[in-house]
Order: C-alpha cells, then sequence, then structure tokens
C-alpha cells in the first residue's frame, strides 16, 4: 500500500502539451471504476495506433455489448477531429451533397423527415445523432453493461459514420491521408465493423488502406 | 380455417356445389338467408385473431398481385448487382446477412429508386422468397428464418424510419396531383408497410411458441415497440396517420395496412386474452382478491347456441305467404299461451311441449334446463322428471350433449347491493338506518340474517372497485393519501403517450368503421378507404369487375376486423390497468357516436354478412404465387372454397362489436337508456339468428340489461329471449332484470351520474398526465424569505416610477398590528 505512489490518472489544469494524458498503463484488471472499458481503450490507442488487433482484442470476460459500444463512442470522439480537418476545405457551395464515389447520394437521417444535406452537415449532423444517441439515458444508462436492444442500434451509426470516412477519402483525399496517417481511424474502423460484421463487405468501398489490416481474421465470431 | 392453399389444385367442384357457391356471391342480396335459416350451429372458436397463414393472406388486395413479380425483379437485380446467384438458399448463412446489411445501406441512399428496390427486396426476403419454393410450407418456412434474421440486423427500426420519411414526403408529392386517388399512390407506403406487419405477425406467432430459439428476440421487439421511435411511439404514429387520412390531408394512405399493423403491434405489445388473464390474476392477487374462477370463453364453449331463432316465425311468414294465415293462428296461439304463463307452475310445461310439437322445430335444451336456484326447492323434484319427459318425447333430433342441471355462473353480487339491501331491511324492521356499518344485525329477523350470509357469500369485488376506492381516497386526502409511484408498464406508457389526442383517434376510428361497415355506401363519405385498393385502371371484363367486387368487400371486412379488434383490445387493456383509462376511452367512444354506429352496424340482414365469402382462395398469397397461375375463369373463384359456412372475420368483427358495446353500456344507466332510444331491442333479436353460443351470449346480456324499460308487452312477445337471457347470462342477486318494472326512470338521474363520472375522470387525467400545474391549494407555501425574494416580478414603468408614492401609502400610512396575527 504504502509503498506504490497513488497515481492521479488526470490532467489538470495547466498540464502542458507534452504531459497530456502521460500516465503510466494500468492494467485492465486493476482499473475498477465504470469508465474502465474507455480508458482500456483510449490507453491501448495512445500507445500504438496502429496496433489494430491490440486495440480491438477484448478483455476475456468483458459484455461484448459494451465493448461494441465504448469503440463506436471512441470512432465518434475521434472523427470529430476529421470533421474539423474537412470543415476548411468541405464547404455546403461545394459538396453540396453527401456522395462517396458519385454513384449514390445519401439521405441525412438526423431529421425527422430524412433530407439530402450537404456532406459537411450531413457529417455535423450524423456525428451529433450518434452523440446524442450513445449518450442517450434511455438507450445506454450505464457503461457497465448495454442491453440487447440498444446494442442493435449501433449497425445504423456505423453505417452512417462510414459515409463519412469514405467522402473524405473520394473527395479530400490530402484530408484524409493525413488524418489516416496520424490516427489509422479508417482502418481501425474498417476492421472493427468486419471483425463484428456490422457492415457488409460490399459497403466498405474504400480500398485497402494497406496490406497490414488482418482482413483474413475470421467474419462472424460473434453472434452479432 | 386453412382455407389457403389446400386442395387449390383440386378437381373442380360438381355443379351442385358450383351453383350453391355462386349463390353465395351475392351476399347482400335480400331473400338469401331464406335457406340459412335453419343454419347449423357455426362451429366458430373465438381468439385474438385468426391463424397466421389467414391474417398474412388478407394483407394483400387481389389487386396487388402484379406488384408481387415486382418484389421478385428487386430480389434478382440486387443478387446480380452483388454477384450471387438469384437464389436464396444456395447463399451461406454469412452471405445473406451480407446481403441484407447491403441493402440497408440502399436505405438511406436519396434516389427513390433505389431505395425502392432496397425495400422491395427485403419485403420478397420477408415474404419467403416464393419464387423457389415449391410450396406453402416452405415458404412459411423461409419466411420465418429471414424475418427474424431481418429483426436481427435491425430492419425494423430502419423501416420505421423510411416510414416517417414516406409519410411526409408521399402526402407533399401527392396531394396536388389528381383527384382520385388509386393504388398506385401509396406503392411506397405499402411496401414499407408490408414488411413491419410481416415481421410484427410472425413476432406475435413466435411469442405463443414457448421453446422457440428466437425468444430473446421476441423480448427485444417488444420492448423496442414501448421506445420511442424519433419523438413518438409507433402506436402513436400509426394512430395520427388515421387521423390524417380522416382529416383529407393524406387521402393516399392505404388504411388497410396501417389499421392492421396497428392491430398487430398492439397485440403484440399489450399481449392478447391470454396474459390479460394472467395479468389480472396476479393484480387481484395483489389486492387480495379471491382469484376468479370463471373464464367466459371456456363456459361459453360448454354452451350450445339457442335454436330456432327467436323471430324465425316471423320470416318464415314472409317468405310462403301461403302458409301466412295457418301461421298467424299458431302464432295467436302462441301469444296466448304466454300471455298465461304468470307463474312457473306445472302447466306451463305441457303449453310448451305442445309449442314445440306445433312448430316442428328440434332441441331447446338450454331453454329449459334450468330453473332458479333459490326458492324453488319444493319443486326440484318435479322439474326434473319433466325434463325426462321432455327429452324422451324428443326422441329423433340428436340427443343434446349433457348440460348442467345449473346455471352456468355463479351469482353475483356487490358491495354496494348488500348495503342497500341492508339499509331497507334495516328501515323496514328497526326504523333506522346505519350507514357504513356492515356488521349490525341486531333486531332483524332470522330469515333476513340468512338473506345476508347468502349475499356475502356471492359478493364479488371487481379491481375497479378497488381503483374508484383508492380514488376516492386520493380525492378526499390528496396531501397524505396522494398518487405513489404509478407502475410504468406497457399499458401505462401507452395511455400516457395517447392521452393528449385520444378524443381525435377514436373519432378517426370510428369515421373509418362508419366507412367500412356494409350497410354504408362510398360515396357518402369524405374520406376514401379504398385508396390501396382500387387499380389505376377500372377493370375491363365482367369477371375481372366480379373480382374487384369482392375484392372490395373483403377489403372493407378486414378492416372492420381489424378496427374492431383494435377497439376492443384497448377497452380490455386500459380497463385492466386503471378504469378511469377505461372510462375516458369510453366515454370518447360514446360521444363519437359509437353506440348507434354499432347499432347500424347489426341493422342488416346479419346472416348473410356472417356467412359472406369474400375471398377467392387461389388469389390469396402465397397460393397466389407458388406453382402455376391459372387464368382467370368463372371456375376459379370457386376453386378450394372450403365448406365453412362462415366467415372468420366477420363472426370475429361481430363479436367484438356486440362486445365492445357491452363494455360500454355496462353499470352506466344513461347508455342502456340509450340503447332504448335508438330501439336495439329489435336488432339484436335479429342477431340472435346467428346460430354461435358466443354471440348469442353477448347479445343476451344487452337485451338482459334493458330488459327492465322495454315493458311487459315486450316481455309478454318475447318470453324465449327471456328464458335464453335466464338460462345463460350471469344473474345478480337483487336485480330483479325481468320483471321489475322500473316506473320511476328519471334520466336526468342518469345524466347526472355521467357528469360526475366524467368529473372524475377529467381529475384523474388531469392529475396523472396533465402539464403539472397542479391545484393551487396543494402546494405547500414558500416560506424561505431568500427564495421569496428572489421572484422576479413584472412592474410597469409607471410604477416604478412612482414606487415611493406607494411605499408612502400603502406601506408607511398603513398600520399593521402584527401581534394581532399572531396571538389569534
Amino acid at each position: 500500500m504504502s509503498d506504490s505512489v497513488k497515481i492521479l490518472r488526470r490532467n489538470r489544469p495547466g498540464s502542458k502539451a507534452k504531459d497530456f494524458c502521460r500516465w503510466p498503463d494500468q492494467p485492465f484488471e486493476e482499473m475498477d471504476n465504470t469508465l474502465a472499458v474507455q480508458q482500456l481503450i483510449q490507453q491501448t490507442i495512445r500507445k500504438d495506433p496502429s496496433n489494430l488487433v491490440a486495440i480491438l482484442k477484448m478483455p476475456e470476460a468483458q459484455e461484448e455489448g459494451v465493448w461494441k459500444y465504448e469503440h463506436l463512442r471512441q470512432f465518434c470522439m475521434e472523427l470529430n477531429g476529421l470533421t474539423v480537418m474537412l470543415q476548411g476545405e468541405c464547404k455546403p457551395e461545394i459538396c453540396t451533397q453527401m456522395t462517396a464515389t458519385e454513384q449514390w447520394i445519401f439521405l441525412c437521417a438526423a431529421h425527422k423527415t430524412p433530407k439530402e444535406c450537404p456532406a459537411i452537415d450531413y457529417t455535423r449532423h450524423t456525428l451529433d445523432g450518434a452523440a446524442c444517441l450513445l449518450n442517450s439515458n434511455k438507450y445506454f444508462p450505464s457503461r457497465v453493461s448495454v442491453r440487447d436492444s440498444s446494442v442493435g442500434k449501433l449497425g445504423s451509426v456505423c453505417r452512417r459514420v462510414y459515409r463519412i470516412f469514405s467522402h473524405a477519402y473520394f473527395h479530400h483525399r490530402s484530408i484524409f491521408d493525413a488524418f489516416e496517417k496520424e490516427t489509422h481511424l479508417c482502418k481501425r474502423f474498417t476492421y472493427f465493423v468486419t471483425k463484428y460484421s456490422i457492415i457488409s463487405k460490399e459497403i466498405l468501398i474504400l480500398p485497402n488502406l494497406d496490406d497490414e489490416v488482418p482482413i483474413n481474421q475470421p467474419v462472424g465470431e460473434s453472434e452479432a | 380455417m386453412g382455407t389457403n392453399g389446400n386442395g387449390r389444385r383440386g378437381g373442380a367442384p360438381d355443379d351442385n356445389r358450383r351453383a350453391k357457391l355462386s349463390a353465395f356471391r351475392r351476399p347482400m342480396e335480400e331473400g338469401d338467408c331464406a335457406n340459412d335459416m335453419e343454419s347449423p350451429e357455426l362451429d366458430f372458436v373465438y381468439e385474438d385473431c385468426d391463424t397466421q397463414a389467414n391474417e398474412i393472406a388478407e394483407l394483400y388486395s387481389y389487386t396487388e398481385h402484379p406488384e408481387f413479380q415486382l418484389n421478385v425483379k428487386a430480389f434478382e437485380d440486387i443478387m446480380e448487382l452483388l454477384n450471387f446467384p438469384p437464389s436464396w438458399q444456395r447463399l451461406t448463412e454469412n452471405q445473406r446477412r451480407d446481403v441484407i446489411l447491403t441493402l440497408m445501406d440502399h436505405l438511406d441512399i436519396a434516389d427513390s429508386e433505389i431505395r425502392m428496390r432496397g425495400t422491395r427486396c427485403i419485403l420478397y426476403l420477408a415474404q419467403g422468397c416464393w419464387a423457389e419454393m415449391q410450396s406453402d410450407a416452405e415458404q412459411a418456412h423461409w419466411a420465418r428464418i429471414n424475418i427474424f434474421m431481418l429483426y436481427e440486423l435491425g430492419v425494423f427500426s430502419a423501416f420505421v424510419e423510411l416510414l416517417n420519411l414516406e409519410v411526409v414526403r408521399n402526402s407533399s408529392t401527392v396531394a396536388s396531383r389528381k383527384l382520385t386517388e388509386s393504388l398506385a399512390d401509396s406503392t411506397n407506403l405499402r411496401v414499407i408497410l408490408s414488411v413491419l406487419y410481416l415481421i410484427t405477425e410472425h413476432m406475435r406467432t413466435e411469442k405463443e411458441n414457448k421453446n422457440s430459439e428466437y425468444s430473446n428476440l421476441v423480448q427485444l421487439f417488444k420492448e423496442e415497440l414501448g421506445t420511442p421511435f424519433g419523438d413518438e411511439i409507433l402506436p402513436v404514429k400509426l394512430l395520427s396517420m388515421v387521423t390524417h387520412l380522416c382529416a383529407g390531408t393524406s387521402p393516399h394512405f392505404p388504411m388497410k395496412k396501417v389499421l392492421l399493423l396497428l392491430w398487430k403491434i398492439l397485440l403484440v405489445y399489450l399481449g392478447g386474452s391470454k396474459e390479460l388473464k394472467e395479468k389480472k390474476a396476479v393484480l387481484r392477487e395483489k389486492f387480495g382478491l379471491p382469484p376468479v374462477t370463471e373464464d367466459t370463453l371456456e363456459i361459453i364453449k360448454g354452451m350450445r347456441a339457442s335454436s330456432p331463432p327467436p323471430s324465425a316465425v316471423d320470416m318464415l311468414e314472409n317468405q310462403n305467404p301461403g302458409q301466412r294465415k295457418l301461421k298467424e293462428n299458431e302464432r295467436s296461439l302462441r301469444r296466448q299461451t304466454f300471455m298465461k304463463q304468470t307463474s312457473l307452475d306445472e302447466s306451463d310445461e305441457q303449453i310448451y311441449d305442445k309449442e314445440e310439437t306445433s312448430n316442428g322445430s328440434e332441441d331447446y335444451p338450454m331453454e329449459f334446463q334450468s330453473m332458479p336456484l333459490e326458492g324453488a326447492q319444493n319443486s326440484a323434484t318435479n322439474d326434473n322428471c319433466t325434463y325426462d319427459v321432455y327429452f324422451k318425447e324428443f326422441d329423433s333430433p340428436p340427443p343434446p350433449p349433457p348440460q348442467p342441471r345449473s346455471l352456468p355462473w355463479q351469482s353475483k353480487v356487490r358491495q354496494k347491493d348488500i348495503d342497500n339491501f341492508l339499509d331497507n331491511v334495516r328501515i323496514k324492521f328497526v326504523g333506522y338506518s346505519l350507514p357504513g356499518d356492515r356488521v349490525t344485525v341486531a333486531g332483524l329477523p332470522q330469515p333476513i340474517h340468512e338473506g345476508i350470509a347468502i349475499l356475502k357469500k356471492h359478493m364479488y369485488t371487481s379491481l375497479s372497485e378497488i381503483q374508484l376506492e383508492r380514488e376516492m381516497e386520493i380525492a378526499r386526502r390528496p396531501l397524505t393519501k396522494g398518487e405513489k409511484d404509478v407502475e410504468q408498464n406497457e399499458t401505462e406508457i401507452l395511455y400516457r403517450a395517447l392521452v393528449p389526442h385520444l378524443p381525435q383517434y377514436m373519432i378517426a376510428l370510428l369515421k373509418i368503421l362508419l366507412a367500412a361497415a356494409p350497410t354504408s355506401t362510398a360515396k357518402s363519405f369524405s374520406m376514401n378507404i379504398m385508396a390501396d385498393l382500387l387499380p389505376e385502371e377500372m377493370p375491363m371484363t365482367m369477371l375481372q369487375s366480379l373480382k374487384l367486387g369482392i375484392d372490395v368487400n373483403r377489403h372493407k371486412e378486414i378492416i372492420v376486423k381489424a378496427v374492431t379488434a383494435t377497439l376492443l383490445l384497448l377497452l380490455k387493456h386500459f380497463k385492466l390497468n386503471h378504469v378511469y383509462q377505461f372510462e375516458f376511452m369510453s366515454q370518447h367512444l360514446v360521444f363519437a357516436n359509437c353506440m348507434p354506429l354499432v347499432l347500424k352496424f347489426f341493422n342488416q340482414n346479419i346472416l348473410s354478412y356472417v356467412g359472406a365469402r369474400n375471398t377467392i382462395p387461389i388469389f390469396d398469397f402465397p397460393a397466389c404465387v407458388i406453382g402455376e397461375q391459372p387464368e382467370l375463369t368463372k371456375e376459379c373463384l370457386d376453386i378450394g372454397d372450403s365448406s365453412v359456412p362462415y366467415s372468420w372475420r366477420n363472426v370475429f368483427s361481430c363479436i367484438n362489436l356486440l362486445r365492445i358495446l357491452n363494455k360500454l353500456t355496462k353499470w352506466k344507466n344513461a347508455r342502456i337508456m340509450m340503447l332504448v332510444v335508438f330501439k336495439s331491442a329489435p336488432i339484436l333479436k335479429r342477431t340472435l339468428k346467428v346460430r354461435h353460443a358466443l354471440m348469442q351470449f353477448y347479445v343476451l346480456k344487452l337485451l338482459k340489461m334493458q330488459t327492465k324499460y322495454l315493458g311487459r308487452q315486450w316481455r309478454k312477445t318475447n318470453m324465449k329471449t327471456i328464458s335464453a337471457i335466464y338460462s345463460k347470462v350471469r344473474h345478480r342477486l337483487n336485480d330483479d332484470w325481468a320483471f321489475g318494472n322500473d316506473v320511476d326512470v328519471r334520466p336526468w338521474d342518469f345524466q347526472d351520474e355521467e357528469c360526475a363520472l366524467r368529473n372524475s375522470v377529467d381529475r384523474f387525467n388531469q392529475r396523472r398526465y396533465g402539464n403539472g400545474t397542479f391545484d393551487i391549494d396543494l402546494q405547500p407555501v414558500d416560506t424561505d424569505i431568500n427564495s421569496v425574494l428572489d421572484i422576479i416580478i413584472d412592474l410597469d414603468e409607471e410604477f416604478k416610477d412612482n414606487y415611493e408614492l406607494w411605499l408612502d401609502q400603502e406601506v408607511y400610512h398603513n398600520e399593521i398590528n402584527w401581534d394581532v396575527l399572531l396571538s389569534s
């Protein structure tokens, strides 16, 4: 007890950028708070954002619903970074519609009646909608266990979020590449939705970003 | 009642049969029913709904058939796009999941053609990929598998979103386009609603299946129905579609599918009669009441229908004028005999016997088998003798099944009735009343003691009475006894969501019912319930228009079925949950003229309605798409017609309507007077012609409650009906329903009852579901100086400028003796 100094894993006001989130890792078993899963995920990402297998390796005895929920939460949080970068270039006057390849225009589902929003609005509305849903007391009252009926809601969020990636890839490639190089977010997302078969391969229209993504992982090992 | 598919390719029926069947094709013609007068007892069994196959077949109109092919086309297109073979069975499980996930991606696409291709393809999957199937059974098997996979992958909620989209989109585009609506206006909506309905219907069936591998999905589905999609729950969404249609703002809504979906969703969400029974048992136990031992439906199953219909003789006379004279004599004889029947003595039995022989009709088991429980002990043995004689004399008809030698129901009495009785006898024997005392019997003679003991033995306390007592307590002591937490069960959630617009919903549902009633003509109504049936081009040939005619009638019947079932289901659940919820709904039904509407409905040739055959089995889904399709000929209208002599849905609707009417009128004198005023007795009596025990039971109940007001003359001429009521309907001790002449009926008293009830209901709604403005007297007074001073009060400019004047006059120059306030 006395020899281990209590480490506070917190960003105090006034922390320097280089000290931001700089605390030693903690084994998952020792995390005894309700945000343990999020803590584990963020900690693994900080260690090496490109190590997808490690990031998405679910601890044993972890409820799969919570695992998926926390990952999707993390994706949405990090996607805000991409959105900020896109805002400079993706203007409603230029990208008037949400498209990936020119084939189809997508409807923005954030409205009572879905409508054709410009791409950047689609991005913002979708992320806002996702944040609302993922923080809603009704569907996700707890971060320790998630009802099956709420897990079902994650699929449609994933499908919509993926379109943000594809729009960025096909229309704002330089931003996408810069962002991806730093975060490996799209690769991770692709790996995530493939691993849990949330999105069918037909829809994952982005070319394989590189070969290190272990797509050959058995698909459908989860029930959902 | 599996009329679907079975033997549809069987040999043509013989001419005789065909002739008979084509007679049925003119269901509404007068006189047809003459042959049916000796109609056999109907073996109809009342359930929450029909078989799954029939319920699904009723979803589609015959005019929709060409669209089935579009679904296969959509499927083939998609499979080609995805480089799969166009065969669902040959795909692996994972491939199927992939296809569905891809399709769901298409649902977000702005191009409505692509989107609709996706929805059609999903509909095709939900229909069980019939194009690859060889038989009905195979198709049903695959439909089940696919539907649960679709649900698991979130198709249901995605489709509810699509529904929102199409509802708004459609009303803006279609509204201005043309004057008449046709099938084409609602294509997208119909596809979406069909998918939702198929999922719901399969969930409903699966709910019955105790060891289903999908039971967790069924549970999920139930939970999902209770949570809002967007900002409203699905039943509210659907009801608002109904009101929109009635308001004329969205005339193209496919009403039949909306109503069917609404009904099935409520059935899954709230539960059917089985759940109601269980819930009632649990609640009664919770309030310390003894369990209910009698199940209405079960007891009625043991009853036989009364025969022949009470006024059959009159009917016969009208048919055969030649015999009229003879019959006239007979009737006058009958009158005489009935008039003589002033007491139940033995000579009456003989009169009855004579009467039976002269009519030459079959057995009347129910009318005679039961005798009063009390006060007839000494004649009991005699009675039994006469029964024996009676049965021996009528050897020729098949002997009736052994009947219980007693009344089918336990007699009941309410606490209120006991209190009245006690009051009366105390006044009579002791000379004063003891309000509120239910125990003291001092000074009362021994027979009265026995009477009280018997009354108490038969006392039945209903849940409603407990709830009413509780309400009174809350009204009396709102602070200490006030509302505790209300259990948020399904009914409560639904009621809370419905209550702001419940009156409009009721009016809309009744309007639809009126428009769909067989007695009404299409022209007289502003809204069009046929929008999802009429094809764009009217039929060219005789045969096609015959088919369309059947389709129209079938369509209306299905709408009636869905509306009546929905109303009854809601009434039942609200009644169990809280009697004032039930009263609120029934009040609005009465305001919206539900009672005359139901009576109008029964004021038709009810036998032909019950026997109507507005269905063409080979055009029902899935028979219409599996296997080779024959050309439309006269014969194919009859192929596969079952020999069931009644229409399931019509008997079902009739019973629902009668039950609704019973629920509205029970214990409500003002509404019973409405039954009298609207001259319901002859209409109801004609309804008795339908030989079905349950249906007759509800008619008899309705007649029983108004017998008092119908007068001696009516009773004299309707002794058979009275006997039927006596032997089949529950008795209330102390209730002289048959012979008590209610001379001092004071309708204004009844109106007062209604008003008091309305006030109580309004208070209840305001308290539980109001907008938070409570009675100001019940709010605690704020005495904290800080919070009182913190209140922002708007003062006008003039006051602000001259406030010193006010201070001077009102405060400084106004002596207030605070001590007086404290000391007093």
